[in-house]
């Protein structure tokens, strides 16, 4: 038996590691074959971008080199996959080598594409790569009083972010003491200031708290950089000093490429977790279609769901698991308070007040992230 | 007048207010970097443990040791490396030849060694040969 997973990040690290351990016998007698084809040797922990961007964190800890984070038993090659032959059971990578697989797992990721919007990649800073994170950094370091405007694009990677950005935004403004010189606008493109009904009722009064100015309705249409001006398709603009933008994100160019989803997002079964149409054929993580959030924990709680199963159809015959939509997410309300959201298909997220105890929590899953991916936790 | 029961319930309070001011003197004393570092300790202890714990090789060789001739032949062996530092430390160079090499082989000491090593080499490979014909 082939098991073939395509990605690194996440989800396919967890698929990956998850079954290396529960098929450990089945993979030393040589009939199980588990292997990794990956883009990069690097694994990053990328909710830690959030973190340099204030200063927390330096871009040299949020990375590991991937083979150290997998199971000596998984067959692990830097060599990104640039044909899907689903039909074949086989894929081609870059270098022109062919893998056959029994059971594929297609975990490409997102990406952000800013130049969607016109002038955005020049006008705005952002936090969702090392260096644009970097860069913010200084930005807001050398921000003397002025009005920020953060902009979101759709859809986007951690639907958290934004509000994230604008707590720690606010704290970090106070303790350098220039809180009351620097103006935030808050622009979010539904009729409330969050995609997540509770997050929004819970998030308003906390931005009416922190002086934070909002606009709903706002699409982000085009940024006028020789103005300062950020325009939205409602016909609506506002001026900024600084402007700070969530960037739109799309999958992967390979799964379009190969028509295997419209816009990178790969038609997947919300419980199986399967693609349409292919048994044989696993989407984990931001892949997927699913109306679930683009995070690293609902990629975890989706490769648990694949590992199992896959282990599971090899050793019984049958999956026994069906995946129920389960997210959860800290939400950092500052420097030093946090809060989460848990939430699946079903049952909407319940906030409870942030506290501190919460914020260490976070602090210490930034560091126990790594044993989470060598699916340990 | 305080009753016998009013005294040991202020006594529970006093002692949940101790606790409570431990809890907070503790989180007053934690800060970022302490529990990042604590974590981070924390995480890497845990996949120590795991690759060890899950290490085949590792668990058959604890499982030998815990047995009593597998014991007296790890503390002869302990005392032999310490006899021999000894020994080195204080023999003078040796001077080669085949004399000398006729000396080391008569000693019975030297002797019980090479079978011991010989006898380890044999079941070594058959150890190996058994492991690759069942594929592990």
């Amino acid at each position: 038996m082939r098991i073939l997973v395509v990605g690194g990040g996440t989800g396919g690290t967890i698929v990956a590691n998850n079954l290396a351990r529960r098929l450990s016998s089945e993979t030393r007698n040589r009939k199980v074959r588990i292997t990794m084809l990956s883009a990069s040797d690097k694994h990053m922990y990328q909710p830690g971008l959030l973190y340099v961007a204030f200063g927390q964190m330096t871009p040299d800890e949020l990375y590991r080199d991937q083979k150290s984070l997998l199971e000596s038993s998984i067959d692990f090659y830097v060599d990104p996959v640039e044909k899907f032959h689903l039909d074949k059971n086989n894929v081609v990578t870059k270098s022109g080598k062919t893998h056959e697989y029994d059971i594929l797992v297609i975990a490409t990721g997102s990406r952000i594409v800013p130049e969607q919007i016109p002038g955005l990649s020049e006008g705005a800073e952002t936090f969702y790569t090392e260096a644009s994170a970097v860069q913010l950094f200084k930005r807001l370091r050398n921000f003397e009083g002025g009005k920020i405007a953060v902009v979101v694009g759709v859809p986007h990677k951690c639907p958290i972010a934004p509000v994230e950005l604008i707590f720690s935004m606010h704290d970090y403004f106070k303790s350098r003491g220039i809180r009351d010189k620097v103006e935030i606008k808050y622009h979010y493109p539904i009729g409330r200031i969050h995609t997540i009904e509770n997050v929004a009722k819970w998030a308003k009064p906390e931005f009416d708290r922190m002086g934070i100015e909002y606009e709903t309705l706002f699409n982000v249409k085009e940024v006028d950089i020789a103005n300062n001006v950020v325009r939205s398709e409602e016909e609506t603009e506002s001026h900024y000093d600084l402007l700070i933008a969530i960037p739109p994100h799309c999958g992967m160019e390979v799964i379009e490429d190969n028509n295997l989803g419209v816009g990178g997002w790969i038609p997947t079964d919300r419980h199986k977790l399967t693609m349409n149409g292919f048994d044989n054929v696993y989407v984990v993580g931001d892949t997927t279609n699913l109306p679930v959030s683009k995070t690293g924990s609902a990629a975890h709680f989706e490769a648990e769901v694949i590992s199992e199963n896959i282990a599971s159809i090899i050793k019984i015959g049958t999956p026994v698991r069906d995946y129920d939509g389960k997210v959860y997410c800290f939400i950092e309300t500052g420097h030093d308070s946090a809060t989460y959201a848990m939430f699946n298909y079903k049952n909407p997220p319940d906030l409870k007040p942030s506290s501190q105890p919460m914020h260490w929590f976070k602090m210490a899953y930034n560091k126990m992230y790594w044993t989470s991916v060598r699916g340990l936790l | 007048m305080t009753t016998q029961t009013e005294t040991s319930v202020n006594d529970d309070l006093q002692g949940l207010i101790e606790i409570a001011q431990l809890a907070t003197a503790a989180r007053d004393a934690m800060s970022d970097e302490i529990v990042s570092r604590m974590a981070g300790t924390m995480s890497e202890g845990l996949i120590l443990l795991d690759r060890l714990t899950r290490n085949e090789g590792l668990m058959k060789l604890l499982q030998v040791l815990d047995r009593q001739d597998s014991q007296n032949l790890l503390i002869a062996f302990s005392e032999a490396i310490h006899t021999t530092s000894q020994e080195i430390a204080a023999a003078p160079p040796a001077k080669g030849g085949v004399g000398c090499l006729m000396r080391v082989v008569r000693d019975p000491g030297t002797l019980e060694g090479i079978r011991f090593l010989t006898m380890l080499g044999k079941y070594m490979s058959k150890g190996l040969r058994e492991q690759h014909r069942h594929g592990d």
